[in-house]
């Protein structure tokens, strides 16, 4: 197909059933048709580029040239719009694909449901009573509807891997400081990570690589050759040491979710656990850093207009400005802690499993969930299972897997296969070889 | 001893300059207790002074350099 193919059928499909999703918040198409009519022409090199004429969308905290960056707030509204695109965007562009619009996400990034009060929810494409997941669930849910086939996203605490989890999607957060921020809103510049939604992982994976490479202007960023992995997708797992984490990813888990992660670890022949020590306290130091962090970014809104936040994210904000400072410090040394424990867990497997989310996708509005015997407020607890992972940035592909709950056989759940630093080839490679043997996949929601 | 959040809330809002509307003080009051939670399983956590912390600063050299190696006197 032509790109100007593929742009007019993303758009019609936006056109027709958005409107109940609620994934977009801005859709460009004069300009998604203008680039895909300079593809056709050859005018432009990222014609022969690996993504070309690939519609992609973005969440609305990357800079797009001539709109405000929202990431997802009323008060950005005001902001100046963006004089150039996101460098992830550029490189996307620079690689064939065309963008066709921003997408939408809790507000500032801070939330796991994206149930924008001032945007509306996006509802989850297989089941719209339901939360789509977040704080990227535009980008996870304009997948599964079929949009686009391809979406960015941020992930703090889990904003990528939770919204793969619930629409059915794959997602790719990488390691701490690989893919360049430059052009992104900041949440918590500490763990803040950008990455891939697709609905397969070879389209990940060509993704993936094509962003990746030095940015001076992201000082978080660690300096790393380009490390293609899709040419190595398709090696199998039959060589790698592969486990599944125990104790609080369990503990913290229903049973739709240990099912999804025990299917997976049957298709890859393992049955062997591994625990990590103190991941209560990771979990703990990742929820203090992000909420001084994130409270101490929007300070003076703070003072001036408190009232514009979104209520269900604005007395958090102000919660974590009143923080000792000793808190976040220990937090920070904890992290630290906890990461040097973890990598001793890599010197004797390569890969672990555990699940995205304590459960499928809850109904739009739930305030409580129970797990463990323990009622626990729902929007929060969506990330109990990838906060202890993304608080040391180790690199996640979540994979998602069906009919693991029998009440509930049309909500998808994921998986995360989570490799040590700087190795998203060998969890991508994990993740491919669960696709070839047909354990996950990510179809189009009937809508 | 218990903690008085009210008073926390009160004391460290004046420092900073933050006033916290009536309507939003039951809700942050709730969300500090929260992360006092958060702070016991941290601040419990027994750790060395060799324990660093993992908010590493990298230091920023200048886009352009002012002289070459060797030259400027710049070790």
């Amino acid at each position: 197909m032509s790109a100007l193919a593929n742009v007019r059928a993303s758009l019609a499909r936006i056109e027709a059933t958005d409107t109940r999703v609620n994934a977009f918040t801005d859709v460009l198409a004069e300009r998604a048709l203008a680039r895909a009519a300079q593809l056709d022409a050859g005018a432009t090199p990222a014609a022969a580029g690996p993504l070309a004429g690939v519609p992609f969308a973005v969440k609305n905290l990357f800079d797009l040239e001539g709109l405000p960056t929202l990431a997802g707030s009323k008060i950005e509204r005001e902001a100046a719009t963006a004089r150039r695109d996101a460098v992830l965007v550029r490189r996307l562009e620079a690689a064939g694909a065309v963008c066709v619009g921003a997408l939408n996400m809790d507000e500032y990034a801070y939330g796991f449901t994206t149930e924008n009060t001032h945007e509306g929810p996006t509802r989850n494409p297989h089941d719209l009573a339901r939360i789509a997941g977040g704080s990227s669930g535009g980008s996870a849910a304009a997948v599964a509807a079929g949009h686009v086939p391809l979406t960015l996203g941020s992930d703090t605490n889990g904003s990528i891997r939770v919204p793969s989890s619930l629409c059915g999607v794959f997602g790719l957060k990488p390691t701490y400081g690989r893919l360049p921020r430059t052009g992104s809103y900041p949440f918590v510049a500490s763990l803040d990570h950008l990455g891939p939604f697709a609905r397969s992982v070879r389209d990940l994976a060509v993704a993936y690589d094509v962003m990746q490479g030095a940015d001076a202007d992201d000082p978080a960023q660690v300096p790393r050759p380009v490390e293609p992995t899709r040419p190595r997708l398709d090696r199998g797992s039959e060589s790698l040491r592969i486990g599944v984490l125990g104790g609080w990813f369990r503990r913290m888990a229903l049973p739709e979710a240990t099912a999804a992660v025990d299917r997976m670890a049957a298709a890859l022949g393992t049955d062997r656990v591994v625990e990590w020590p103190e991941v209560e306290r990771a979990r703990a130091a990742a929820f203090l850093i992000s909420n001084a962090e994130g409270a101490t970014l929007h300070l003076p809104d703070l003072k001036r207009r408190a009232a514009d936040f979104e209520p269900l994210s604005r007395d958090r904000f102000l919660a974590g400005a009143l923080l000792p400072a000793a808190w976040m410090v220990q937090a920070q040394r904890v992290r630290h802690w906890f990461a040097r424990e973890v990598a001793k867990s890599f010197e004797s497997v390569d890969v672990l499993l555990a699940p995205a989310t304590p459960c499928v996708a809850p109904e739009i509005g739930t305030e409580w969930l129970e797990i463990a015997g323990q009622r626990l407020p729902a929007r929060a607890s969506m990330g109990l299972l990838t906060q202890p992972v993304s608080c040391i940035g180790l690199p996640v592909v979540t994979v998602p897997r069906w009919h693991t709950n029998p009440a509930l056989p049309h909500l998808p759940i994921g998986v995360q296969v989570i490799a040590a630093p700087w190795r998203e080839d060998l969890a991508l490679r994990v993740a491919y070889a669960l696709e070839c043997q047909a354990v996950t996949h990510a179809p189009v929601a009937m809508l | 001893m218990p903690v008085d959040y009210e008073a926390l809330v009160d004391a460290q809002s004046a420092l900073l300059g933050l006033a916290i509307a009536p309507e939003h003080r039951p809700g942050v009051l709730r969300y500090l207790q929260l992360a006092a939670g958060m702070a016991t399983l941290v601040m419990e956590h027994p750790l060395t002074p060799q324990d660093e912390s993992g908010s590493v600063f990298v230091p920023v050299s200048p886009a352009t350099p002012s002289a070459g190696p060797g030259e400027g006197g710049a070790a």
